[in-house]
């Protein structure tokens, strides 16, 4: 298998995994993570969009990466389901169901759990890392966020992605 | 065939050597276990050099067991995998040394009679080293020359004696704060030293000068001016570089090395025969590899007939600190000043290197000044928190990024003070527990004696005190005895008694006839500056020592 077919099919695994959904007595729904955590990063950062970053493309690269661990790859998808279960807990729904303001409180609820902190950190995390990445990366191509902080990127700049 | 020298290791330890034997003609393997770059691949590509981390292996094959011990003795196990806890640092041709800042400090006279000068210390193994400053002089000079190292020379408290009168390379550009740093200095009575670097200012030595990416620290030189042992020597000479070649094994009879096992690149186990044998791994990893060569001979590992391998494993001692200039405070011009990228600090202070408190004289240090480093996915990341602490996000997160990072320079500072050798500190092996070579990993025993700790605080102060009267604001230190894994030292110590170091004054292990150890394991106390530039010392003088050993 070569490498670039191996890397499609861990992000083939990772973003095709059913995370499922317990309510308080019984399963709830079985969901795919990607509406989730594309909406959640959205919340958490909205001016990614304003600088034209591809986020849910970025976190495809993340959950193939030859150098993010299983571990962490599975705490995001374990952070989607725990972020449902929370959002479902409030108010019977999923996470993706809710309106802006549902979504910010279950935000401010799951912080307080250090699951959750951990998780809207690492999200973020790759949120900076991907507004600050170079575009041979593929999701920022006019590097705006560079612009916005008048930050001068260092030379020479990468010729190949490492993934 | 058989080579003339085999080198384990590509590092600043074992290039020196590579280089002046290959040179006066001798035949000489290098076994390096990560890959080969060149300058073209060194892209300032934060995503992968920092982030990803493109340059050490993944811990998941590789890794430390490390065993940390607590202020009420308890010592608790951490397994470097499932910790993220790295002691890697740069897996390549040329090691480390591609990705270091290049602060150049010799040490000073007295670190090489550390018991002598300051006396014993109660839980500390101090001792003189086997050689004096005055034998390294010339070999510090000539890496001064080889290397090469920019700066001007300043006669101050502590300067140590020199044999030339200046350095072969002018000094590199610095920011115009470094005039309010010296003001501040010259207000408190503090000598402000211009820091020294192996960085070359303009094209020489065959080596491009200094572009000023701003991206120097924890990033390979993409001109060639930073004198990495690549570019600064294996590029220069004809030893043969095996890559991806991690050595296993030593082998030997009852008085020398015979060869040397490794695994190539497709895991196929392969040997080199060679006349001497030069160890230069890295601290931590050589001490590995001797204790894992056990043999009839050998049966507690490798030259360690003392059982002193992997013992009085040191790191640099100290920490870091901070403080902000903030644009409210200054004016248009100062502002641009601030901003100006790619432009050095380069300043030091060595005022404490020794220093009297309670009637006692202590051993101090060096501090290092320098700007935060120009990583932006990192800095962004450290606004994540508010003033009370808690995670924010959203356009409150973005107005506080754009504000920090817009308009605002953090300028850092290093300390480095003696970690003192004991007992409790060293390696050893984990038998359970293998790498992907299915060899039996290294266990990092962990433990900072408490004179560290208040060393180490002193000299912050100190350099906080140049903050604050430099204007900057959110002055703060941490000094802790957290080991930073990129200035490890020790493991191998050298010495004149047999029974209580594991390699003689040349290097060279009491047990066997041809091996040398040539990285950082040598050193029984580290001084209190970074250990490159001694590093590189020392191998020279050892190159010198087998070229007259393989002549005769």
């Amino acid at each position: 298998m070569s490498s670039n077919s191996r890397r499609t099919f861990l992000k083939a695994s990772f973003l095709s995994t059913v995370v499922v959904v317990m309510g308080a007595y019984d399963i709830f729904d079985k969901i795919k993570p990607s509406p989730s955590l594309n909406l959640v990063q959205k919340d958490l950062f909205p001016f990614a969009q304003e600088l034209n970053v591809n986020m849910p493309q970025y976190m495809s690269i993340i959950l193939a990466h030859s150098r993010i661990s299983e571990t962490d790859k599975e705490f995001i998808l374990n952070g989607v389901k725990w972020l449902n279960e929370e959002a479902v807990a409030m108010y019977e729904k999923l996470y993706t169901k809710l309106t802006s303001n549902e979504r910010q409180s279950v935000l401010k609820n799951i912080v307080q759990e250090s699951w959750g902190e951990s998780w809207i950190s690492t999200l973020l995390t790759y949120t900076m890392e991907a507004i600050f990445s170079d575009k041979i990366y593929g999701v920022n191509p006019q590097e705006k966020a560079h612009k916005w902080l008048a930050f001068d990127m260092g030379l020479p700049r990468p010729t190949k992605a490492l993934l | 065939m058989k080579y003339d020298v085999c080198i384990v290791g590509s590092g600043a330890g074992g290039s020196p050597i590579a280089y002046e034997l290959s040179n006066a003609g001798f035949n000489v393997v290098v076994l390096e276990k990560g890959k080969n770059y060149t300058e073209s691949d060194f892209s300032k590509d934060e995503l992968a050099v920092s982030r990803r981390e493109k340059f050490t292996p993944l811990l998941k094959d590789e890794k430390h067991i490390i065993y940390d011990r607590e202020k009420d003795g308890s010592v608790k196990r951490y397994d470097g995998a499932e910790y993220s806890w790295s002691f890697w640092n740069g897996s390549m041709v040329g090691g480390s040394s591609n990705l270091m800042s290049g602060y150049f400090h010799r040490m000073k006279p007295d670190d090489f009679r550390l018991l002598s000068t300051y006396g014993k210390i109660e839980g500390a193994n101090v001792v003189d080293w086997a050689i004096s400053y005055e034998e390294l002089e010339p070999y510090y000079e000539k890496v001064e020359r080889v290397v090469g190292v920019s700066g001007v020379v300043a006669k101050h408290k502590f300067s140590e004696p020199r044999s030339t009168p200046r350095f072969p390379f002018p000094a590199l550009e610095v920011n115009v704060v470094t005039e309010w740093f010296d003001a501040s200095c010259k207000e408190l009575g503090f000598e402000s030293i211009q820091t020294p670097r192996a960085v070359l200012p303009k094209s020489a030595l065959g080596r491009n000068g200094c572009s000023y990416s701003n991206f120097c620290g924890s990033y390979a030189c993409a001109t060639g001016a930073k004198g990495s042992a690549r570019a600064a020597l294996l590029q220069k000479c004809s030893a043969k570089i095996i890559t991806e070649a991690f050595v296993y094994r030593l082998e030997s009879d009852s008085s020398k090395i015979t060869k040397v096992h490794y695994y190539d690149k497709d895991l196929n186990s392969q040997t080199i025969e060679a006349k001497i044998f030069v160890l230069s791994a890295q601290a931590i990893e050589s001490s590995r590899l001797l204790l894992n060569s056990k043999s009839k001979f050998f049966p507690k590992g490798m030259a360690n007939s003392s059982g002193e391998v992997g013992k009085n494993l040191i790191f640099s001692a100290g920490g870091s600190g901070q403080g902000r200039f903030e644009f409210e405070n200054l004016s248009q011009k100062q502002q641009e000043g601030l901003m100006q990228p790619g432009l050095f600090f380069n300043r030091s202070l060595q005022d404490w290197y020794d220093y009297e408190e309670d009637d006692k004289c202590y051993k101090g240090g060096t501090i290092d000044f320098l700007f935060e480093h120009a990583n932006v996915i990192s800095r962004a990341t450290r606004e994540f928190y508010n003033e009370d602490g808690e995670i924010i996000w959203g356009e409150e997160l973005k107005q506080k990024i754009h504000k920090t990072l817009s308009t605002s320079r953090v300028l850092t500072f290093e300390v480095f003070n003696d970690w003192l050798p004991t007992d409790e500190c060293f390696v050893s092996i984990e038998e359970q527990s293998k790498d992907k070579f299915g060899v039996s990993v290294g266990a990092i025993n962990l433990s900072g004696h408490p004179q560290d700790l208040e060393v180490g605080r002193y000299l912050a102060k100190k350099a906080v005190k140049v903050l604050e009267e430099m204007g900057a604001k959110d002055v703060s230190m941490s000094i802790s005895a957290s080991p930073p894994p990129n200035l490890v030292a020790g493991g191998c110590r050298f010495g004149d008694d047999a029974k209580k170091s594991v390699l003689d004054r040349n290097c060279k292990a009491h047990d066997l006839e041809n091996l040398y150890v040539t990285d950082a394991s040598f050193m029984p106390t580290g001084g209190s500056v970074p250990y490159t530039w001694t590093i590189y010392a020392n191998s020279f003088r050892v190159a010198d020592i087998i070229k007259k050993s393989l002549i005769s």
